[in-house]
């Protein structure tokens, strides 16, 4: 049966039969051969039987689909081809042509790469730029950097306002806290703030903040302007440029 | 503060060797996990080298402070910082040479995660995706950002963490020790609080239990040795796709004098692989 690997650096990341239904390829995780990149369009080709012959179409792709490196709308695969797709390459295994009924095509689990891999530095920063260039949800504005800062509202603090520049904030009456609360029967450490790949979690320590009203009794993540009040304090927690 | 401490270290259900190490050396308080790559045996060669050079360097610098530090030292940070930072850079290169030296371990290379405590300064230094985590007040916080590819892009804002956990890329790192020449090093610090609980562990443990249950099994068993084996078993029961190797470190409130003089004459003394564990105040 006919076949599309999808390779990286050499590697198979998935592998699937082409039978009499078309193979879906894209970004959207509904494709049949889902390749996460953003270099590529949520529906972005497409893979299928006509008259015997594999043919791959592009679907409007904003990138475009190449094969052997020649960028196509249509074209007739043959065994051994290339498709490239942003950094992806699917090898084409044309060997026993003939499709199968689609219903009885038993899916075949995607392997994940298994073998952990150390990317080149030209590779990864190539892949990084591309990706960073094509993210519609990249947050970051070129040259302005924001510093995630607590201002103190009202309570009684060894300082106004705090640059979160720790992994780990503590706010409490302890001399090891970051944001020290002064005054009696404070606790020692009231509340936590805690830097993660995705932004700022604020959870609770002895006491149970509350941010925006709400009382929170895990990780909550914060947003510029959420209002912080634990152990007597009100805090705003924003992103200052 | 009292420092009770145990590692534990599988196989998994796949794999048919262990490329994991670690080393927890209590006269230091220091604790050392590496995750070997590379095809045959050379895995386990790598990550038992990333491990052996940073206790040895950390070791050293104890009867000679004046020992070199390798890498640049980074600004700001206390002196058993930059001492690890530098067992590191060292072991990369060790690792380099090795895999530069002998055609055979070609593309071997190591994960780095190591935690020095010293009274209520914690130091950690960190290469590739093995992880340190901190349960404080019921909250756990992975304290080391995975040196991988969809990580990076969860930083950068390409990825969220949801799709970072479903993507098919997780096993490609963009740092890992042996890979170049020269590597850069995460190194920081962080104060700890009576009754925080420390872990380090490689990935075979994140990729298969959650965090809520990682803060619940260390909630719940408090004994260091036997959680790590609970978190182990936990791994291996989701399906033990890969080694898993759990260090925990619990920081008690001290006891007695007396009393935790009885205790220091118990003290098990620091081991490799299968399991270690040992006990000192702090």
């Amino acid at each position: 049966m006919a076949k599309l690997s999808l390779m990286f650096e050499d590697k198979i990341v998935k592998e699937v039969p082409v039978g009499s239904r078309p193979i879906g390829i894209g970004r959207s995780p509904d494709n049949d051969l889902p390749v996460d990149n953003l270099a590529v369009s949520n529906y972005h080709a497409r893979v299928y039987f006509e008259g015997g012959r594999l043919v791959v179409e592009d679907l409007d792709s904003l990138n475009g689909t190449f094969v052997n490196d020649l960028r196509v709308e249509r074209a007739t695969l043959h065994d051994g081809d290339s498709i490239h797709i942003g950094k992806h390459r699917i090898k084409v295994d044309a060997t026993g042509d003939a499709p199968v009924p689609w219903d009885t095509g038993r899916k075949v689990a995607a392997p994940r790469i298994n073998e952990t891999m150390v990317l080149d530095t030209k590779v990864r920063r190539e892949m990084l730029q591309q990706a960073a260039a094509m993210g519609e949800r990249t947050q970051f504005a070129a040259g302005r950097i924001k510093v995630p800062t607590l201002i103190v509202l009202n309570g009684r603090t060894d300082q106004k306002e705090y640059m979160l520049s720790n992994k780990l904030t503590v706010i409490g009456k302890s001399a090891m806290a970051t944001v020290r609360l002064k005054g009696w029967f404070k606790p020692q450490m009231a509340a936590q703030i805690n830097q993660r790949d995705d932004g700022f979690y604020i959870g609770p320590g002895d006491k149970v903040p509350v941010v925006n009203g709400a009382p929170i009794h895990g990780p909550v993540r914060l947003n510029d302007g959420d209002v912080i009040e634990v152990g007597g304090v009100r805090l705003n927690f924003i992103f200052r440029e | 503060m009292q420092i009770v401490s145990g590692g534990v270290s599988d196989v998994g259900h796949l794999r048919t060797n262990n490329e994991d190490s670690f080393r927890i050396i209590v006269p230091l308080q220091l604790f050392v996990l590496s995750d070997g790559m590379g095809g045959e045996a050379h895995g386990e060669v790598a990550s038992a080298m990333a491990v052996e050079t940073v206790a040895k360097h950390c070791l050293d610098a104890q009867e000679n402070p004046d020992a070199p530090i390798f890498g640049e030292p980074q600004a700001g940070l206390s002196d058993h910082a930059r001492r690890l930072a530098s067992a590191v850079h060292l072991a990369n290169k060790k690792i380099f040479d090795s895999a530069e030296g002998n055609p055979e371990q070609r593309g071997m290379g190591a994960t780095l995660t190591a935690a020095w405590i010293d009274g209520a300064r914690l130091s950690i230094a960190h290469v590739g995706d093995s992880r340190a985590y901190l349960l404080r007040s019921g909250s756990l916080q992975q304290l080391t950002s995975d040196h991988s590819l969809v990580a990076e892009q969860v930083r950068r804002g390409i990825l969220t963490a949801a799709e970072a956990e479903e993507s098919q890329m997780q096993s490609v790192l963009i740092r890992a020790l042996g890979a170049h020449p020269e590597v850069e090093v995460d190194a920081e610090e962080h104060t700890l609080f009576v009754r925080d609980i420390l872990v380090l562990c490689s990935d075979g443990l994140t990729r298969m239990v959650t965090e809520p249950e990682i803060a619940g099994t260390l909630q719940a068993e408090t004994n260091p040795i036997r959680a790590a084996e609970k978190l182990v078993a936990l791994a291996n029961e989701y399906g033990g796709a890969d080694n898993v190797t759990v260090i925990v470190i619990r920081l008690e409130p001290g006891s007695i004098k007396w009393f935790s003089w009885l205790r220091r004459g118990a003290q098990k003394n620091a081991a490799s692989n299968g399991s270690a564990g040992g006990k000192l105040d702090g």
